[in-house]
């Protein structure tokens, strides 16, 4: 379980997260929405142990995640992502993979196999600074599930991509979710947020407006309907 | 241990692949041919004009490839956010701080190798021979090198590229001239070289590291003497590293 108990997080005197809490169940798919802005990419970056809340705790299964061996149990996909540019794709994977403990060194099969799934099996051996967008995407989002973690974050998986690029991402998050993965997400794209999760959280301007099944949030409207509508009405009237 | 050979192979990957590192060495190989033809107009001090310049060349182009590569090593892993891969798994900063040093270091010693390979060639070319002081040499040149990998990186964790270049030169200019200092304040007043003093002590003396006469007149260095130059250069590069890394966890990605 991944408890987040009234996280707060300053830059610059300005709260960009501000007394925020979660407890997300182990296999669920969350998905973290907010306008740009938000602190969706602060808040993921505190649970993944890239930056430290200001005030307030986070846990995932009791481990803080400052802890190496609660970021053992993670795999984290970074929003827009850079690469080494003159590694490979292949060897970019193995080196994630790599910096994991116990892992035994396993055959190629498995990364190519990844690489297949994730639809740049192709580009496996060519250098990263050859990437397309997509192709980046792809491999950012390969290297978070190399190692087969039960908690998967990712920071708007879905950007940069075409259509098909969309559809087969969603396809492998939904097997994720079937083999009892905990994902969360943050993003923009509310259709696909539908698509994909159990529950949400709404954050605008660093507050947490709502958080729970997306059923209940939306009560028979649409999502992104509603998500204006809360925002809107949390947003300070214009003059 | 294991995350810092992994960081350490990747950064020597990454760094042997650049294609500006090729520049350099094509540039060092060229003057080290050069130095044959510098040899052949000194009236028949060949031998001692190419050891003298191949030397120094070896130096300059070795000092360029590390002031080059870690200047900007640490800054593109903060700019380009390639940390958020390695430091959202179990990786420590230490890890990526000793990892980036050891990968950079082996690129500089393969580079500084492969100097030294031609450079060896072409004085065997002209008739001389590898002497033992030849090789303390360039041994004590990575160790400077080393020290300033450790000290790019340092600079790095706190500066833009350009700042860091401009920082190292300064203390490569500094830590060459401690001696000319010291013995240019003797007759200063006592708060002069007291403030002298300190800057000795701040700054790697790095005279320590050049060798480079004693090989134009083959005289071998006392191995105690050697030895206390490589544990200074050591000393010096765990300092370095311990404070790049203090600075590396506080620091916001």
């Amino acid at each position: 379980m991944l408890e987040i108990s009234r996280v707060e997080k300053a830059y610059e005197g300005r709260n960009v997260v501000d007394d925020l809490s979660l407890a997300i169940k182990k296999g669920t798919v969350f998905g973290f929405l907010g306008p740009n802005g938000a602190g969706k990419t602060t808040t993921i970056k505190m649970i993944v142990g890239l930056s430290r809340p200001d005030a307030g705790t986070i846990r995932l299964e009791g481990r803080t995640p400052q802890d190496p061996a609660m970021r053992a149990m993670i795999g984290f996909m970074p929003e827009a992502p850079y690469f080494y540019e003159y590694l490979t794709g292949l060897e970019f994977l193995k080196f994630c993979d790599s910096l994991f403990p116990e892992i035994d060194r396993k055959p190629d099969a498995v990364y190519t196999k990844t690489l297949a799934e994730v639809g740049i099996l192709n580009a496996a051996n060519r250098l990263i600074r050859t990437y397309s967008k997509g192709m980046r995407q792809r491999l950012g989002f390969a290297q978070a599930v190399i190692h087969d973690p039960d908690y998967i974050f990712l920071d708007e998986p879905l950007d940069g991509l075409d259509p098909i690029g969309r559809r087969e991402l969603k396809e492998i998050i939904k097997t994720l979710k079937s083999r009892g993965k905990t994902i969360f997400f943050n993003s923009h794209i509310l259709f696909d947020t539908e698509e994909l999760c159990d529950e949400i959280g709404i954050i605008h301007q660093g507050r947490l407006l709502y958080s729970g099944p997306i059923g209940h949030f939306t009560k028979g409207k649409s999502l992104e309907e509603r998500f204006v509508e809360t925002v809107k009405a949390a947003s300070p009237a214009k003059a | 241990m294991k995350n810092i050979l992994v960081i350490a192979q990747n950064t020597l990957k990454e760094t042997i692949r650049d294609r500006i590192l090729y520049g350099i060495m094509a540039f060092a190989v060229v003057f080290l041919m050069f130095t044959v033809f510098l040899g052949s107009i000194s009236l028949g001090e060949d031998l001692a004009v190419i050891r003298n310049l191949g030397l120094a060349g070896i130096y300059f182009f070795g000092m360029v490839v590390t002031i080059f590569l870690g200047a900007s090593l640490m800054y593109k892993e903060f700019e380009k956010r390639t940390l958020y891969f390695i430091l959202s798994k179990p990786v420590r900063h230490r890890d990526v701080i000793w990892g980036k040093f050891l990968g950079l270091v082996s690129s500089v010693t393969l580079t500084t190798i492969l100097m030294a390979v031609v450079y060896l060639a072409v004085v065997a070319a002209k008739g001389g021979g590898v002497d033992a002081v030849v090789l303390e040499a360039i041994a004590l040149q990575i160790a400077e090198m080393g020290l300033f990998v450790a000290l790019t990186i340092f600079f790095s964790t706190i500066a833009a590229p350009l700042a860091s270049t401009l920082y190292a030169i300064l203390v490569l200019y500094i830590g060459h001239s401690l001696s000319l200092l010291t013995s240019a304040v003797k007759t200063k007043p006592v708060i002069v070289q007291k403030i002298v003093l300190v800057i000795y002590y701040l700054f790697p003396n790095l005279e320590k590291f050049n060798i480079r006469n004693s090989v134009i007149y083959g005289i071998r260095i006392p191995w105690p003497e050697l030895f206390l130059s490589l544990a200074y250069a050591i000393v010096y590069i765990i300092l370095l590293l311990l404070a790049a890394t203090a600075i590396f966890k506080e620091r916001e990605l």
